[in-house]
């Protein structure tokens, strides 16, 4: 009875450990994704400003210019190039924190399935990552739309919904879409499902690939 | 006890778990070369109303891809274009990714070492 009891309780915190042991595992995972993209936004919206300062254009970053409407600060300029790698960085990391926070949900599936083909005694370090598509999907999908919803109800709240000429464009690629609030929810819905299908296409490529080179996706 | 002990060990292999550069590389490049050729496909076959040229705001992309315009053979080149970027993107991504887990491996051990050898 005691024997069941200590056995019980072993397990009871062997469970506990194990569950803080996952929620650092994807506080660090979240940190690490949310640092390269910090990095990769920030120098993608650099390079780019610069690119189209030096392309010797009659109208530099005319068009570039308009994410200063977003960006307070930014502008295609040497200044304003620099406070738009902080913005990119900041959006970068904050995309990549939230994406990550929802694909770790499939983790856990992940988890189950080293132990059930026994490729946890493998080394800790000689797995390839496989990307569940349908996780992915949802992720990317949530952040992407997310972000659409956000940046049409941005200019809905300035007041400047009429002016926007530019972003009511996306209704070429999203009919239904426009810059008002039911317009950005039709546009963010179908813009989910655009992501979600392509992140299946992503992840059967991914996965097919590291497979052929013999890494262990399947 | 043996199972959980396979389960923690599951744990950190699925937070320490590689990227494969290539396969991000071409998965990345493919996707990024559909993408655009897509949305250039989709304006071709919707055209343009009278008077008006098709892609004018898509066919800027055109500053960054030396080429590229709203047209079947500009769709074809900005696509190739866009699956080099999009491959290097893939490539370094990974790669990126992988290095910061084995700094971050690296960091541990060599705190453990030196706590251990305080320790003695």
């Amino acid at each position: 009875m005691i024997d069941k009891q200590t056995a019980g309780s072993d397990s009871a915190s062997e469970d506990t450990i194990n569950r803080q042991l996952l929620h650092a595992v994807v506080r660090l995972n979240t940190l690490l994704l949310a640092g390269v993209f910090a990095c990769v936004g920030g120098l993608s919206l650099l390079v780019l400003t610069f690119l189209s300062l030096y392309r010797g254009l009659p109208r530099p970053g005319h068009y570039l210019n308009l994410l200063g409407v977003f960006l307070p600060g930014y502008s295609v300029s040497h200044s304003g190039a620099w406070i738009g790698m902080i913005w990119g960085a900041l959006i970068g990391g904050l995309l990549a924190a939230m994406f990550y926070r929802i694909y770790a949900r499939s983790i856990v599936a992940q988890i189950h399935e080293y132990r059930v083909n026994g490729r946890s005694r493998a080394g800790l370090l000689g797995v390839t990552l496989r990307f569940d598509g349908n996780h992915l999907g949802f992720a990317l999908g949530s952040v992407v739309a997310l972000g659409l919803v956000v940046t049409t109800n941005w200019l809905v709240l300035r007041g400047t919904a009429d002016e926007s000429i530019h972003a009511v464009l996306l209704a070429q690629y999203l009919p239904g879409y426009s810059v008002s609030l039911a317009g950005s929810i039709i546009g963010a819905a179908e813009l989910f499902v655009t992501t979600y299908i392509l992140s299946l296409l992503f992840s059967f490529i991914y996965n097919n690939i590291a497979r052929v080179r013999g890494r262990d996706p399947r | 006890m043996a199972d959980e002990a396979s389960t923690d060990k599951a744990i950190l292999m699925a937070a320490f778990a590689r990227m494969d550069p290539v396969a991000l590389a071409v998965a990345l490049g493919s996707i990024w070369a559909l993408m655009l050729f897509l949305a250039t496909t989709i304006l071709l076959l919707k055209g343009a109303s009278d008077g008006h040229q098709v892609g004018t705001h898509l066919g800027l992309i055109g500053i960054y891809l030396p080429g590229y315009d709203v047209t079947w053979a500009g769709g074809l080149l900005g696509a190739a274009y866009l699956w080099v970027i999009g491959a290097i993107a893939g490539f370094f991504l990974a790669v990126l990714w992988n290095l910061t887990h084995y700094l971050y491996v690296i960091m541990i051990v060599v705190r453990a070492a030196w706590w251990k050898m305080m320790a003695e």
